[in-house]
């Protein structure tokens, strides 16, 4: 039995995986683990994430599954849960052993494996679906457009895309809160992260017609609400309570 | 005392609230249908799958800025609290408010476009005209690229519709009533025939430009997203019957991408139209999304699922359940063998996990367990399928047995306070299955009121 230790990150996992396959192992002898729980008779291999095995690895996933598998490959590594490396190598190994060709690496939902990335990738997806809708900006002084956001997984990542091509002309930071990392795009540039230095958020000074246009807002929201249907766990099943303390129109 | 001078000293807070106010009953309020790439100079771009920004406390999604341009309207349609008889404040927005307001909120993320609809003022081309103004503006002066959603007034000149139609995502046209009958004697300003043609042009002038884009790439779009269009329901005695067929026509002749259902909701208090002490009949609603859904995913026909002797849906069982029950005679379907159309048939089996079935079983054969996985609802398909020839529990495939095991759960108190049921519905009674509805029954279940 070999144990590799990797990092909770892509990099790590991936890095694991190539050194996998680089070292020959086993593959149905050999697990990858996010933890430092001590395994009886196990080898026990610690990996350093290493950005050219990275980039082999997605290489090789983008073309033996496909844009579409390996993005939810990677959107499954996003979640936090424990069990996603193993998931995501049991995948990986079962789609190249089985020749699955691009598009199908998930369709066997039978294999436990295979089904937990599935699920991870689903459920990471979900999140990365409901922050673009739910996230939030504020014009600061400067005209930055700020946004605080709390969710469940990394979904940082897969989001700045998305508005940095839909506000290709503003300058604006999303800042992810529970993993005090901030996603930053300096107008008519190329997005980036950054890793906060400081855990307490920075006085924001909001511009002068932003509280005005919050007012509208709400006002909009509650207008629009007809009362003879009025009906709230639908509401909360639709916007569940933990993105509302970060939106506008429930502030 | 003057009312001009009163509507212009009007804050922007209180057009807001009056316009949006005045558009909340229009229910058609996706951004689907268009992909579309920021272009990098302005603001916006498009997701094919629609993004809903928040969610009222009706539980309806917010996606667009959904507002009239005027509430100030010559027709007197009996159902709609805009009707030129209706004493309630009227207030009117500037193109330029409209563009400031759209600009502002989409880049703070609070909705994904306009929804641009208009009381008509003077003619139906002159509001034509306006909201064409509004819009042009929006996507050249703002340089707005996100998504843009307008009503198309019948009646307005064809020049005008297609003009407009080159600057939006989408177009409707509201069909208002199911029936003919139903819009004469509730709106006696619209004609079906003048809704009809400006829903017939907008159909032909997609097709042709379907046809300039495969010549020229960078042709300009017309209407990308597709035209939709709504009907009320519950506010004339129309039977679901008729109005699943008119949405059925409405797809197939006039290619419509979607047809959105407004349960009724009495705001005038008109004589003519029913008093809804209930409240708006939800359930009804529902039940025609769901047919609605069975006639564009599923295949199914809309004959299939009601006929002229059964006029309206079940209230206990969904229209795809009641359809199984009684067709036993195609059950039960044999997971790993069936087709993808047969498999879309089974209650509890939706369309995702029939294509995952359908991807699984070329490498395993599948259990329950399996099933269960790939997100089928065991609960109701349990009754209506084998896996290797073996059926999940020993049921019995009987009408009787499998209407009580599905309703059985359910709660009852929400859909027969009465004491009702599924024994005393007519539908499943065998000595009152032959028994005609009555017109006063039909009426009742018409309104939702059963």
């Amino acid at each position: 039995m070999t144990v590799y230790r990797c990092q909770d990150s892509l990099e790590g996992i991936f890095t694991a995986i190539y050194q996998a396959y680089e070292e020959k192992r086993n593959h149905e002898d050999t697990i990858l683990s996010l933890s430092e729980d001590p395994m009886l008779f196990a080898e026990d291999v610690s990996v350093l994430p290493d950005e050219e095995k990275t980039r082999k690895v997605m290489n090789t996933l983008r073309r033996r599954f496909g844009e579409k598998d390996s993005y939810s490959l990677c959107l499954a590594l996003a979640t936090e849960d424990e069990e996603k490396a193993q998931a995501v190598y049991g995948t990986i190994v079962e789609g190249l052993r089985s020749c699955c060709g691009p598009g199908r690496l998930f369709d066997d939902l039978t294999n436990n494996n295979i089904h937990k990335a599935f699920a991870l990738a689903r459920s990471a997806n979900r999140e990365v679906g409901r922050e673009l809708e739910f996230v939030r900006f504020q014009e600061l002084e400067n005209g930055v457009l700020y946004s605080r956001i709390g969710p469940k997984c990394n979904v940082l990542t897969f989001i700045m895309p998305h508005f940095a091509d839909r506000l290709p002309i503003e300058n604006f930071v999303i800042y992810d809160d529970r993993r005090n990392l901030f996603g930053i795009h300096p107008a008519r540039k190329q997005w980036y992260l950054l890793r906060g230095e400081e855990a307490e958020e920075p006085k924001l000074r909001f511009s002068e017609m932003e509280e005005s246009y919050q007012k509208l807002f709400r006002h909009f929201c509650r207008t629009i609400a007809i009362r003879e249907r009025k009906n709230l766990k639908l509401q909360r099943n639709m916007l569940p309570l933990r993105f509302q303390e970060y939106m506008t129109e429930f502030q | 005392m003057d009312y001009l001078a009163t509507g212009q000293e009007m804050s922007l807070m209180d057009k807001l609230g009056i316009l949006t106010d005045a558009a909340k009953y229009d229910v058609a309020c996706t951004s689907s249908g268009v992909d579309r790439k920021g272009n990098g100079t302005g603001i916006g771009n498009c997701v094919a799958a629609g993004i809903c920004h928040s969610f009222s406390s009706d539980g309806r999604c917010i996606s667009l800025l959904k507002i009239l341009q005027t509430n100030e309207c010559i027709y007197d349609c009996k159902y709609c609290q805009n009707r030129c008889s209706n004493d309630i404040p009227r207030a009117t927005f500037t193109p330029d408010e409209i563009c400031t307001l759209t600009m502002e909120f989409y880049r703070r993320n609070y909705i994904e476009g306009l929804f641009l609809s208009s009381g008509i003022i003077q003619s139906p081309g002159y509001t034509m005209e306006r909201i064409y103004r509004t819009v042009w503006l929006l996507r050249n002066k703002y340089r707005f690229n996100g998504y843009v959603h307008v009503k198309a007034i019948p009646g307005a000149d064809p020049m005008l519709i297609r003009q407009t139609g080159f600057l939006v995502d989408r177009m409707s046209v509201n069909l208002e009533l199911p029936t003919a009958e139903g819009l004469k004697a509730l709106a006696p300003n619209k004609h079906r025939k003048t809704i009809l043609t400006p829903m017939r042009q907008i159909q032909n002038e997609i097709t042709s430009n379907k046809e300039d884009i495969v010549l020229y790439r960078n042709a300009p779009r017309f209407v990308a997203g597709g035209q939709s269009t709504q009907m009320i329901i519950g506010a004339t005695p129309e039977s679901d019957f008729q109005i699943i067929n008119v949405a059925e026509s409405l797809y197939q002749k006039f290619q419509l991408k979607r047809v959105f259902y407004s349960a009724f909701v009495n705001v005038t208090r008109d004589k003519l139209l029913p008093a809804l002490p209930g409240g708006p009949p939800l359930l009804r609603e529902h039940r025609l999304y769901q047919a609605d859904w069975l006639l564009r995913f599923y295949g199914f026909r809309a004959e299939e699922l009601l006929d002229e002797k059964r006029p309206f849906f079940n209230v206990l069982l969904d229209p795809k359940e009641d359809w199984a029950v009684r067709h036993l005679e195609q059950f039960p379907v044999e997971i790993n063998r069936a087709p993808l159309e047969l498999l879309l048939r089974v209650p509890g089996v939706g369309v995702k996990s029939a294509q995952r079935i359908v991807a699984a079983r070329r490498k395993v054969n599948l259990n329950f367990a399996d099933l269960k996985k790939i997100g089928v609802v065991l609960k109701r398909a349990l009754f209506f399928i084998t896996c290797s020839g073996r059926m999940m529990y020993p049921v019995k495939l009987d009408e009787d047995y499998i209407v009580r095991n599905l309703t059985e759960k359910r709660d009852r108190v929400q859909f027969g306070s009465d004491g009702m049921t599924y024994r005393q519905m007519s539908l499943f009674d065998d000595d009152q299955f032959s028994r005609p509805l009555r017109a006063v029954e039909q009426l009742q279940t018409a309104m939702g009121q059963v």
